[in-house]
């Protein structure tokens, strides 16, 4: 094991590295070759390129520093070439078949090709296929104007709207060299907690479907739904899209401080009903503990899935953007450690009430939205934000005005790669739809 | 069991059921009448960003509650009447589509959701993009949005199967 080498971003990279010379637990689940196998998808997309943030003011105890960032470079699409392989363990044998789902399955769902190896019904291995649904985000960014590529970032992954245009305005208003006002940081903020809310209420709502919990599933949806409308009377979108721009604001905000802190009374009351009667339903809690389990090795998981998993960390906490450092502490953060489906759900419930505790918290002047004028100059910005489903890291490069390049490292793109460890972890068919409403990572981020 | 006016529609077909149907709006062809009291659907997503998805799955919710218009969503095209796309449409999902489509039993119907499967929103015009769903499979109809809501889905769904009133103006 190389240890000089600092744990980065896609350390699973290093991870299957280290995992290939021996000593490494992920040498255990699978072959050498297919743990490599499980980087090398990151790997052929490009060279990577490693980007240095320096420390941020809250470094985490076990690193040095902020761990560097490393993302692949943006590639050019080849068309016919969509079918990668995440983790391919190639479990042969009598009685041994492959479960196809997808890319087209489910009730609603995204496009995503998993076949599952199962022996009867325990499942033995998961190979995941990506790059059905594809776009070229980065290639399309290129050469656009500032707003213009602000309208792609908002539609890389729709229910995380406000991350993506926060990552991309941070980064944008790092190359300029300038800054948002505190107004706007607080504002910004709280439309964060507000997307995460709605993010979190329809994972749970998936989870508790899964299960057959309906109930339950309903209330959530629900809760859901007014959070969204909420949205749409704040920001005249119900995903929030067209509210943040580099500088501030594309346009004014909705006073909604008269009507928001009766709002979220009612939200919070209505949830810790849902969760009561939920942590009570022992046919629910059954189906979730030990479902699952990520097996312990160093993937360096990222957002909700990581915290589920022993990795308590948190942009907001770790190195705090716009109102964070005022609304955010590390014991606003949760953190369990076992890995399995249960955590997850934990870790999602007590977001939900942390987020709407930073609702209440975010006290703002006005919501009139003012926007700074922006200079004109070229240079390169990062922005790092937490995303509803874990970090999200934005490069832009900007030249005479336009975007140069763009290159965004998403919380799915890293999580992902627990899915095909955690589902054969001694799970059965009827235990999959769990597992994968449990982890609730998006496609659409994977597939850029 | 065989109570009168069940024998009568069984008598005259289904042009009485039609006709009941079709009381309060057009529908958009004949045979999207057929589905009017039940509809199974199939959605398929050709490169969405999620935000389609995230409000079809609202649908199901007590909000909108899809299933008292005897809609309902089905994991299987072989059960299925209409094909529901969204998102951009992306190279990789061209074959897909048409083997979709190819699976539904006739007859069948096929609703583009949202801006980009209508024209590719934003990302018209990447690398992978194809951004136009017409010469893939005949589109009964076209619901706007990014993303369409809710409201605007059922509507849609609706008015496509006949049940939806008519704007003011447009000649039924």
């Amino acid at each position: 094991m190389r240890k000089t080498q600092e744990v980065a971003d896609v350390s699973l990279i290093a991870a299957c590295e280290q995992a290939a010379q021996g000593g490494n637990k992920v040498l255990d689940v699978f072959p050498a070759e297919d743990a490599v196998r499980v980087a090398v998808w990151e790997k052929v997309a490009g060279a990577i390129t490693e980007v240095d943030l320096g420390a941020g003011p809250h470094p985490r105890p076990s690193r040095q520093g902020f761990p560097s960032l490393r993302f692949a470079e943006e590639q050019d699409f080849l068309p016919g070439t969509f079918a990668e392989a995440v983790a391919d363990p190639e479990v042969v044998g009598d009685g041994m078949h492959v479960v196809p789902l997808g890319p087209v399955r489910a009730d609603v769902a995204e496009a995503l090709r998993y076949e599952l190896n199962a022996l009867g019904d325990e499942i033995h291995g998961l190979t995941l296929r990506r790059g059905y649904k594809r776009r070229g985000v980065a290639a399309r960014m290129r050469g656009l104007e500032v707003p213009s590529a602000l309208e792609v970032a908002e539609r890389v992954t729709g229910t995380s709207t406000v991350a993506h245009a926060l990552a991309f305005s941070l980064a944008v208003e790092d190359a300029l060299g300038v800054e948002a006002d505190g107004g706007t940081s607080v504002l910004r903020s709280a439309l964060a907690e507000l997307e995460r809310l709605h993010s979190h209420l329809g994972d749970l709502a998936a989870l508790a479907a899964s299960t057959g919990t309906v109930v339950a599933a309903a209330d959530l949806y629900r809760l859901r739904e007014t959070v969204l409308r909420l949205a749409a009377r704040w920001t005249g979108h119900r995903y929030l899209r067209g509210a943040i721009a580099p500088g501030g604001w594309r346009h004014g905000l909705a006073d909604v401080r008269g009507e928001l802190p009766a709002v979220l009374e009612d939200i919070e009351g209505q949830f810790l009903a849902v969760r009561r009667a939920l942590d009570r339903t022992n046919s629910f809690l059954d189906r979730l503990h030990g479902a699952g389990r990520i097996p312990a090795a160093p993937l360096d998981l990222v957002g909700v899935v990581g915290r589920s998993a022993g990795v308590r960390e948190d942009v907001r906490w770790d190195r705090p953007y716009a109102a964070y450092p005022e609304l955010c502490h590390r014991r606003h953060i949760p953190g369990y450690a076992a890995g399995d489906a249960f955590g997850r759900y934990y870790v999602r419930c007590e977001e939900v009430l942390q987020s709407i505790a930073m609702l209440r918290r975010a006290g703002w002047a006005g919501c009139e939205g003012l926007s700074m004028p922006l200079p004109s100059r070229d240079g390169i910005g990062h922005g790092l934000v937490e995303s509803p489903r874990g970090r999200l890291f934005y490069r832009v490069e900007l030249r005479s005005g336009k975007v140069q390049s763009c290159r965004i490292r998403t919380a799915s793109s890293i999580n992902w790669v627990a899915v095909p460890l955690a589902v054969p972890n001694h799970n059965i068919l009827q235990d999959f739809p769990i597992i994968d409403a449990s982890f609730n990572l998006s496609v659409a981020s994977l597939d850029l | 069991m065989f109570y009168p006016r069940w024998l009568v529609n069984l008598a005259k077909g289904p042009a009485v059921l039609r006709r009941k149907v079709a009381s309060r709006g057009k529908a958009a062809s004949p045979t999207a009448r057929l589905f009017a009291r039940s509809l199974a659907i199939r959605h398929l997503d050709a490169g969405s960003c999620n935000g389609c998805e995230s409000e079809l799955s609202l649908l199901g919710s007590p909000v909108y509650d899809l299933s008292r218009f005897g809609f309902s969503f089905t994991p299987s095209p072989r059960h299925a009447d209409l094909l529901l796309i969204t998102g951009v449409v992306t190279d990789a999902m061209v074959p897909l589509i048409r083997a979709t489509y190819e699976a539904m039993p006739d007859p069948r119907l096929v609703v583009a959701a949202g801006a980009c499967a209508i024209d590719g929103c934003v990302f018209r015009g990447a690398p992978g993009v194809v951004g136009n769903l017409q010469d893939i499979v005949p589109v009964d109809r076209w619901i706007p949005g990014c993303p369409p809501s809710p409201d605007d889905l059922l509507d849609g769904l609706l008015a496509l199967v006949g049940r939806a009133a008519q704007p003011r103006g447009e000649a039924s």
